[in-house]
């Protein structure tokens, strides 16, 4: 084998990373995104129980994704991408 | 990525493979590739979901050589990658769910004699380089530009053997109607490949009736079934008629458009015996449900699928048995849809 192989992979996609995670919730804006699976409420609304019984955050705000089959429309990533200091995404089931 | 006397493994190593062995990609068999396709290596056809890696011409035939795709099957494979990067196809929700889909093709005109995809006996089996090597090499690039690694990104609960590959042609010589390809736009003399979202197939078992209800009502009673018996507005669906079966509907004068009618039709279920809890603790979902005050007493009808259109039919496999096949589609409300492309010619 004399030859190099040419690579099927596409170098310069951006590897995901995941976003820095804060030492503290206290002050914080958590937004609570439900992605529209079943039971996505039954599990956030325990989840926005427990963080208001646990820390002290600023506000929890909670979004909605029209489908789970989908990602989030690019308006509703802007929103939240702007008022909110932490993402909690629900999947449930 | 340097060649080695160990090169098949480098392969598996560098989590490039979908776990068979693939042919390296050498300069020389890529340089064939390129040429067969008629295109500038550097044309982009697509940015891949889920990690929209660029789909360039040059990667696109990168992947089809390690599939062992015959360098005139890169038109093709070219196609297929358009179909599935619309977004109307969602390779996103296709790559990364826990559901089980993955891009089925099927092929329709006359490209399919040109390149011996098989349309009959076995069409969704092993024995035939273009459709086992087209469908590979629509796999290989989802995940080598896509990012859909299994357990990293694609993390369906199971998939299915078909997303090593999953291409059949449509067997147009035998069928009595215009094929599914026609129905969308296409001319007879198009060569066309059309992407569904799908699970693996469910063979449908009758050689008793002759009459094209009797035929649709046994299809219809396995439809019923399509991701749980209590699933509703189904989208893009595919019933693959046999070519028997076909030929029994179509002798009592039915058509497309009236198989999809019948079962449409049939495939409705009252509201009383879709909520959740009875039968099976799955059912309509809360916001439907609430439409109806007393909705266990209730017989509105609610279709399995969401319009007739949403089965989409086509006539394959081989001529001998009376068997058809149904691909259940992954087709939410709002998820994905069959996308067709025509396949340029070099």
């Amino acid at each position: 084998m004399t030859d190099d192989y040419l690579d099927p992979t596409d170098s310069v996609a951006v590897p995901r990373k995941t976003a820095a995670r804060p030492a503290s919730l206290d002050g914080k804006v958590i937004t609570l995104l439900d992605i529209s699976k079943a039971k996505g409420d039954h599990l956030l609304d325990r989840l926005e129980a427990l963080l208001r019984e646990r820390a002290r955050p600023k506000a929890i705000v909670r979004k909605r994704k029209p489908t789970f089959a989908r990602p989030a429309p690019d308006d509703l990533r802007r929103e939240i991408v702007g008022a909110t200091d932490v993402l909690v995404e629900g999947l449930a089931d | 990525m340097p060649a080695g006397d160990t090169d098949l493994d480098e392969f598996f190593a560098h989590g490039v493979s979908d776990g068979l062995p693939v042919v390296p990609p050498t300069r020389a068999r890529v340089s064939q590739a390129l040429e067969a396709s008629g295109r500038a290596g550097s044309e982009l056809i697509a940015e891949v979901p889920p990690n929209y890696g660029r789909a360039t011409v040059e990667k696109i035939a990168v992947n089809a050589v390690m599939a062992g795709c015959r360098p005139e099957y890169v038109p093709v494979v070219i196609a297929a990658i358009a179909a599935i990067c619309d977004p109307a196809f969602d390779l996103h929700g296709v790559s990364a769910t826990t559901n089980a889909p993955t891009p089925l093709l099927v092929i329709n005109g006359p490209i399919r004699g040109k390149l011996g995809v098989n349309c009959g006996a076995g069409v969704f089996g092993p024995g035939w380089r273009a459709n086992a090597t087209i469908g590979r090499a629509v796999r290989l690039v989802c995940v080598n530009l896509g990012g859909a690694r299994p357990g990293i990104v694609s993390m369906s609960t199971f998939a299915h053997p078909g997303r090593y590959t999953y291409c059949i042609g449509e067997h147009e010589e035998v069928s009595p109607w215009p094929s599914l390809a026609v129905e969308h736009g296409f001319t007879p003399d198009d060569s066309t490949v059309a992407v569904l979202a799908a699970d693996a197939p469910l063979t449908v078992y009758d050689q008793r009736s002759r009459t094209a209800p009797d035929v649709l009502a046994t299809i219809a009673g396995s439809l019923a079934v399509v991701e749980s018996h209590k699933m509703t507005h189904w989208g893009d669906t595919l019933v693959v008629l046999g070519p028997e079966h076909a030929r029994t509907i179509a002798d009592d004068g039915w058509d497309k458009a009236r198989i999809r009618r019948f079962l449409w039709e049939r495939l409705q279920r009252p509201v009383c015996e879709l909520v959740p809890g009875r039968d099976g603790g799955d059912g309509l979902p809360e916001h439907v449900l609430r439409k109806f005050p007393q909705p266990e007493t209730d017989t509105t009808p609610i279709p399995k699928f969401r319009e007739p259109d949403n089965l989409k039919i086509v006539v394959a496999g081989g001529t001998a048995g009376r068997f058809s096949a149904i691909v259940p589609g992954w087709s939410f409300a709002r998820g994905s849809r069959l996308v067709l492309r025509k396949i340029a010619s070099p």
